[in-house]
């Protein structure tokens, strides 16, 4: 049972003074018969008190204010979190019989919801693609796997050409992207076969090097197999997400997961680093270490993006006037 | 009876239910008195009468907003001077009808966002709900005070050619329009002072103090001057003119979202001695701009973090978050069926016939039918985003039917229903317009509230159906009578 010592730090830097900051985090991991908690702290700028609860996907969300004038606010999460590794489909059942089986989940909560597949543009290429993969008599197991290994090969893992905002069409034209891009792709391509498929937000922690999203949070999806459950496909690794991968929190996509994410009021600029390692219990010297500057992973109320930043003030009096206009009164 | 040039040229609209004349052209007893105080006006008093309405409205502001190209048009809302009047009979149905329809609708909410029980039971087919934008799975297991969540409602009603009374809609979110509901009151008292204590019409002035009740009665915290406010959009918004209204006459704060802040999962609001601790929160802001943390993270109209202060039953939020699966229209034709359900009753008031148009075979139906139909989409109100089959051109209808096919969830059909037609004073003479009613019903903890009255809206062009601000409407005041 490996145990694993993961410390996720936050920080936002500003280029001038906020406040009001209100943020939201899932960075409690799932407590589950494959994965438990030994202990975890959380250790925020200014030491709000953090509130939790159970959120519709079943994971545990927190979320505090920072009101006091700030011009950075770093996020500390330490866990250890011990791992057990999970047996394998046995996929004994006949495949037909296996999709039937999924099939009939399509109007149940909570398939259903794993199952809708989001507008994209690129949909009858896709289609033609997922035809060209799936093979006949080929089991759900088989099949997912199987596109598992499509993603892997033909994305290009390439951090920084893309952000929380690219759009699936966009990151499918790129051909390229980061884990939560691949996991998005293939979680379309799954719910398409009616297999449902949802997103998981985590942390990756092999005990060898050259895994890829290490030193970050990282991402991956979760098929469910009829007679076995929900099972973790990696396919920025092309592998089965087992005992290395810890989970945080599953949804239908990265917005239901986003570790951490907040709004402010403030000044325009800032930069986000996101540093994640990982302490083997195994080999505890060994730490294995690495940051990551990732653009904008917040919103900002104020104004953000290049376009705008000529003119916050204008910016912000246009969404007003739009925005209070665009305010149903039935 | 002795009537003027001006009240004898009235003729009924055929195959309509005229409110004031009855099938043999005679006036109807409840529309008698009225009638008879109205001819004995001269003309040119009745003309400036409409003109000292016209006036009042303008010097006290009372406006909307219609939006056009992107630009806002503040306009008056018409006022025409002859009354709708309900009689107490009719308005019993009424009363009765919505708080049954309101009781089912509280009660799918809190069964749609904890054990959902009428979909397990296949009563309402799962995707209809789970695929409605409105079906917020932030409100799952969320628990809101006294289970209400919808503590105010405005119902659509209209009468068919037999003058019986269909609900057009549910407006369960942001209901407006009952400004004007008291604001055409007080207009008429000054236009006919004599004529409301004559003719026993019950006063609707009540309103801004049951709301006001009911708001503090939902204060989590137990004291005795809880703090309400009223969170508007802002001065663009169209409804503005209603928010400062109602903070007014209930003397509560006008906020918006940038006066408030959370701390610590509480709501405050700014005040020139500090933060002031806020209880209840009557919002007329959207859902999806209430709170930038959780719903869309471009708003700023709303205050970060305050859905973790409802969460925690910090703050009370009128009306709930998330009560747009309730008045979705395709959620609308499965009304009937809840009432069934939950209250075991049989619905006093009737649903028009609705056509999913995700259904193909319902599809395909409307297609050849379109002439007579109305089409709506499923999440727009005031009359935006509607086809009217009868008056649509080849064009139109095939752009229209575009639209559909690209998401026809999305959108409904319901038959052309002959609205009722009321008197109104017109060019100096009486003349048959559409109209309809929309009561307001308050839910609180001692049970729902319907004031005696409501909005009439009438469409003032000649054969028009449409009765929406937006869309070229004026409005009556509304008398129910003892």
């Amino acid at each position: 049972m490996p145990e694993f010592k993961i410390q996720h730090i936050t920080r936002y830097t500003y280029e001038g003074m906020v406040r009001d900051s209100a943020n939201q985090v899932i960075l409690f991991p799932i407590v589950d018969v494959h994965q438990d908690v030994l202990k975890h702290t959380l250790t925020i700028t200014g030491n709000p008190v953090v509130d939790t609860y159970v959120d519709y996907y079943g994971n545990e969300v927190g979320s505090f204010t920072y009101l006091e004038k700030h011009s950075r606010l770093v996020i500390n999460s330490e866990v250890l979190v011990v791992t057990k590794p999970r047996e394998l489909p046995a996929d004994a059942m006949p495949a037909s019989e296996q999709w039937q089986k999924l099939q009939a989940l399509q109007y149940i909560v909570p398939y259903i919801d794993f199952l809708k597949h989001e507008y994209f543009e690129a949909l009858p290429e896709l289609q033609t693609v997922i035809e060209q993969q799936k093979q006949d008599n080929e089991t759900p197991y088989q099949t997912a796997l199987r596109l598992c290994e499509y993603v892997y090969r033909n994305f290009k893992y390439l951090p920084g050409v893309t952000t929380v905002e690219t759009t699936l069409t966009e990151v499918w034209n790129l051909k390229a992207g980061v884990c939560q891009d691949f996991a998005h792709i293939l979680i379309l391509m799954l719910r398409l076969l009616n297999i449902p498929a949802r997103y998981v937000s985590g942390y990756i922690c092999p005990n060898r090097n050259g895994m890829r999203g290490e030193g970050a949070t990282h991402a991956w999806a979760e098929v469910y197999l009829p007679d076995y459950g929900w099972l973790g496909i990696d396919p920025t690794n092309n592998c089965v997400a087992n005992e290395t991968h810890v989970r945080l929190a599953v949804g239908r996509n990265f917005s239901d997961c986003s570790p951490v994410k907040g709004v402010y009021k403030g000044s325009s600029g800032h930069m986000l680093e996101v540093k994640v390692s990982v302490e083997y219990q195994d080999q505890p010297s060994n730490s294995n270490e690495s940051t990551s500057i990732l653009p904008g992973n917040s919103f900002v109320q104020a104004a953000e993006s290049e376009v705008f930043t000529t003119n916050s003030y204008r910016r912000y009096r246009e969404a007003l006037l739009l925005q209070q206009q665009q305010q149903q009164q039935q | 009876m002795y009537q003027s040039a001006h009240f004898s040229e009235y003729n009924a609209i055929s195959g309509v239910w005229d409110e004031m004349y009855n099938e043999n052209h005679n006036i109807r007893e409840h529309y008698q008195r009225v009638i008879s105080y109205l001819s004995k006006e001269s003309a040119d008093n009745l003309n400036k009468k409409e003109e000292l309405a016209r006036r009042l409205f303008m010097t006290q502001g009372i406006t909307f907003t219609v939006y056009n190209s992107g630009e806002g048009i503040e306009k008056i809302f018409p006022f025409d001077i002859i009354p709708r009047i309900i009689t107490g009979n009719e308005w019993k149905l009424v009363e009765k009808g919505i708080k049954q329809r309101l009781t089912a609708l509280n009660l799918f909410l809190r069964d749609v966002y904890h054990d959902q029980f009428i979909i397990k039971d296949g009563i309402i087919p799962i995707d209809v709900i789970y695929s409605c934008p409105h079906f917020l799975r932030e409100m799952y297991q969320l628990d809101v005070p006294h289970d209400i969540y919808v503590h105010i409602a405005g119902i659509d009603l209209i009468r068919d050619e037999k003058g019986d009374f269909y609900v057009l809609e549910d407006n369960l979110r942001t209901p407006s329009g009952v400004s004007y509901m008291l604001e055409n009151r007080e207009i008429t008292k000054r236009l006919f002072p004599d004529l409301l204590p004559q003719c026993n019409v019950r006063s609707v002035t009540d309103y801004p103090n049951i709301l006001y009740k009911n708001l503090m009665a939902l204060s989590p915290r137990q004291i005795s001057n809880p703090t309400v406010v009223l969170l508007s959009p802002g001065i663009y918004n169209s409804a503005y003119f209603e928010h400062t209204t109602l903070a007014r006459l209930m003397g509560v704060e006008l906020v918006e979202g940038r006066d408030l802040v959370v701390s610590n999962h509480k709501v405050y609001m700014k005040t020139t001695t500090g933060l002031q601790q806020v209880d209840v929160i009557y919002r007329r802001v959207d859902d999806e701009f209430l709170d930038p943390l959780v719903f869309n993270p471009a708003s700023v109209l709303g205050v970060a973090g305050i859905m973790s202060a409802y969460r925690k039953g910090n703050v009370a939020i009128v009306n709930a978050i998330g009560n747009g699966v309730a008045d979705d229209k395709a959620i609308y034709s499965y009304v009937p069926e809840m009432i069934r359900y939950y209250l075991n009753e049989e619905p006093l008031l009737k649903n028009v016939p609705t056509y999913q148009l995700r259904n193909a075979d319902e599809r395909e139906y409307t297609f050849a039918n379109i002439n007579t139909m109305v089409v709506k989409k499923t999440n727009e109100s005031g009359g935006y985003g509607m086809l009217m089959g009868h008056a649509a051109n080849e064009q139109e209808i095939a752009d229209y039917k575009k639209e559909i096919l690209k998401d026809p969830r999305n959108f409904i059909a319901q038959p052309t229903i002959s609205l009722s037609a009321a008197p109104c004073y017109l060019q100096g003479s009486l003349q048959p317009r559409r109209i309809d009613l929309r009561p307001y019903a308050l839910c609180g903890p001692d049970g729902i509230e319907i004031v005696p009255g409501g909005l009439t809206r009438v469409a003032l062009k000649e054969g028009s159906l449409v009765v929406n601000s937006s869309q070229g409407g004026g409005s009556k005041d509304t008398w129910v009578l003892d």
